[in-house]
């Protein structure tokens, strides 16, 4: 898993910077220094890391002085639910807007996925929404448009 | 120089830079307690609120929060073995030894008080290198500016990861972040460069959206991941109980807690080292300080100098990390770098002008540094026993919450979509990064130097051409940076050569 993950991220980093060097080749040369002069080492970068994954030995005590992941039972299930409740998020903020995903999305994750009742999912909702009502909107004045839906239905 | 000393008390006294401060400081209070949602996340999360404010205020705000959390965060750390912050991690080790002892108390007074002294200790640092530092500064051209970037980049790059493989990834991400950076239009030519004919990317990439998804979104996952609440295993009883004994230790061990926050302020100077690397410095230290064989044995096993030393040196650093952030341009840390991104928010450039025109301003941070640390741990004291329960919610409670202001806090950066595709690209990038072991801050640090980096380059090769390479500070420069490079390697063989033997 870590391997491929580290993989995946060298391959990923060799096709962009890849891409950027042939880009940068058509610019002046002002605007072509700095991403060569750094597209170039990170492609060789990229390259070593992948066949040093690919042929090399994997000592576990180099990797970074970071947080470790919770590997569990069911952990490709849950990884997967939390990154669906993440993109519905995103998908119901662009569609619906804000002002109305937020409450949506707050009540639905309590209900549904932290089975929460409904007297605690309808108070953090409320809680949740006359903050961000309050502060954002009355007090900061910050403009969130209303989603796409109501665009193209003309009702915004 | 006292004059501005006293301008910026005056500042930071005002009604509104005081309330900020204080929303900031509970803020920094609740992130510090809560495992998950880290300091520098919430940095990033609450950077785009200070579009509006003064500087003074926001600094206040930012400050406030960003330097009460390594207090608060040593908590958790002590009452249930599990690190409220990176940085407080160290304070595990006799901290939780301390409390199944049933000390918990003293242990949590320990490490507040040490905290508090840490953070003092930084303040006067920051406050004392101000006038030192100016003629510095003002010494400092393209050039050396340039190779202080890569001097950064290379020490994050080196120390994020132990050993050759961890420096290749950490090199790897800095150069990674250093390449995000030169997305948007270029400012010599004018070309706009991989902007993928979007109008969004002409501008580059906004370093909020990409801090709050690189940073949020790995850790809320892991937390749906655990399905647990963020600390289910907490001591019972009242946890308050001791803790005056461990304001007394710390005076009992006050030089080494004096020493210990001067390891933190010389690690926060350092670019790219940051409170993890000092904590651990401290701790290392304080074991060492021990006068032998029987006085080391306590270590690990609930000895108050194991927590008095990373308490003191992962505060202290907070205004270390601030000199080269406010006088080179040059982050200490990752919490740092997004600071960083909140002078340029604000339309103030790091360099000369805060230590002259802006003067004021900076000894405003220093104030506002000692004032949330003294009201932080006050209030500590005063909720000891309410505190701890708060780390017992559910994290399913929390989720919701925190993926709203993940949300919000990158669509207010340029009230644009793009910013939430970016949250969840690096959202992805993020998560990948922490699976393979990759470090995330020299991406970072890359990214926030990157356009300085750029611009120095461009006027160093058009005023100096090659010649800018042998400017004496440069030289001094590069040799720190290959000996930053080649001495964890040297170190490293030393190691595997004396383990063969």
């Amino acid at each position: 898993m870590h391997k491929n993950a580290s993989l995946t991220l060298s391959a990923l980093i060799m096709v962009v910077s890849g891409y950027g060097i042939i880009a940068a080749t058509a610019w002046p040369w002002k605007a072509a220094l700095f991403p060569l002069v750094i597209g170039v080492p990170l492609f060789a970068l990229a390259a070593a890391e992948a066949l040093w994954i690919l042929f090399g030995a994997d000592p576990a005590s180099e990797e970074a002085r970071d947080f470790q992941l919770s590997i569990g039972k069911d952990t490709l299930r849950r990884t997967l639910a939390a990154t669906g409740w993440i993109f519905a998020f995103f998908v119901a903020i662009v569609l619906l807007g804000f002002p109305i995903a937020i409450p949506l999305f707050v009540f639905l994750y309590l209900k549904l996925q932290g089975r929460e009742g409904w007297g605690i999912s309808i108070a953090i909702t409320l809680g949740t929404w006359g903050v961000f009502y309050g502060l954002f909107d009355l007090l900061l004045h910050l403009p969130f448009p209303s989603g796409w839906l109501f665009e193209w239905f003309g009702s915004s | 120089m006292l004059e501005a000393l006293l301008e910026g008390l005056v500042l930071v006294l005002q009604w509104k830079a005081l309330a900020f401060m204080l929303l900031g400081i509970l803020l920094g209070f609740w992130v510090g307690l809560l495992p998950g949602l880290g300091g520098a996340t919430t940095l990033a999360l609450m950077l785009p609120f200070v579009y509006t404010m003064q500087p003074v205020e926001a600094f206040a705000f930012l400050l406030g929060m960003h330097s009460v959390t390594a207090t608060t965060g040593d908590i958790t750390s002590v009452l249930f073995g599990v690190p409220g912050e990176a940085a407080s991690a160290a304070t595990v080790i006799d901290g939780y030894a301390m409390a199944k002892k049933g000390e918990a108390g003293r242990a949590l007074g320990a490490a507040l008080a040490s905290s508090l002294v840490g953070a003092l200790v930084g303040a006067v640092a920051l406050a004392a290198a101000i006038p030192v530092v100016r003629p510095l500064v003002l010494t400092f051209g393209s050039p050396e500016l340039l190779m202080l970037g890569l001097v950064g980049i290379a020490f994050i790059a080196a120390l994020s990861s132990p050993g050759g493989r961890g420096m290749l990834r950490g090199f790897l991400a800095g150069a990674l972040g250093l390449f995000l950076a030169t997305i948007g239009q270029d400012p010599q030519a004018g070309v706009a460069r991989y902007a993928l004919g979007t109008l969004y990317l002409w501008q580059g990439l906004d370093l909020v959206p990409v801090l709050v998804g690189l940073f949020a979104i790995p850790e809320i996952i892991d937390l749906v991941v655990r399905g647990t609440s963020i600390a289910s295993a907490a001591p019972a009883g009242k946890l308050s109980h001791g803790a005056f004994e461990g304001v007394k230790d710390t005076f009992r061990h006050f030089w080494l807690t004096i020493r210990c926050s001067l390891i933190g302020t010389f690690i926060g100077i350092m670019p790219g080292m940051g409170g993890a690397v000092a904590q651990w410095m401290a701790y290392g230290h304080a074991t060492h300080s021990a006068r032998n064989a029987e006085e080391r044995r306590g270590f690990g096993q609930g000895d108050v100098r194991g927590v008095l030393g990373p308490g003191a040196a992962n505060n202290s650093k907070e205004g270390g990390s601030l000199i080269p952030t406010i006088a080179f341009g040059v982050p200490g840390s990752t919490a740092m770098a997004i600071l960083l991104g909140g002078f340029y928010l604000l339309g103030l450039v790091p360099g000369p002008d805060m230590l002259s025109k802006h003067l004021p301003v900076t000894f405003s941070m220093v104030w506002t540094i000692v004032i949330a640390n003294v009201v932080t741990v006050i209030a500590c004291f005063a909720l000891l026993n309410k505190l701890a329960r708060l780390t017992t919610v559910r994290g399913s409670l929390l989720i919701p919450v925190i993926l709203v202001l993940v949300f919000i806090g990158s669509y207010t950066s340029n009230n644009h979509y793009g910013d939430l595709v970016v949250t969840l690209l690096f959202g992805a990038v993020g998560y990948l990064m922490v699976l393979a072991g990759w470090p995330r801050a020299p991406l970072v640090l890359g990214l926030v130097v990157g356009k300085i980096v750029e611009n120095n380059l461009y006027i160093s090769m058009a005023r100096y051409e090659a010649a800018w390479l042998t400017r004496p500070v440069v030289l001094v420069l590069i040799a720190i940076t290959v000996a930053v490079i080649v001495y964890p390697l040297f170190q490293a063989r030393r190691r595997a050569a004396a383990a063969r033997a």
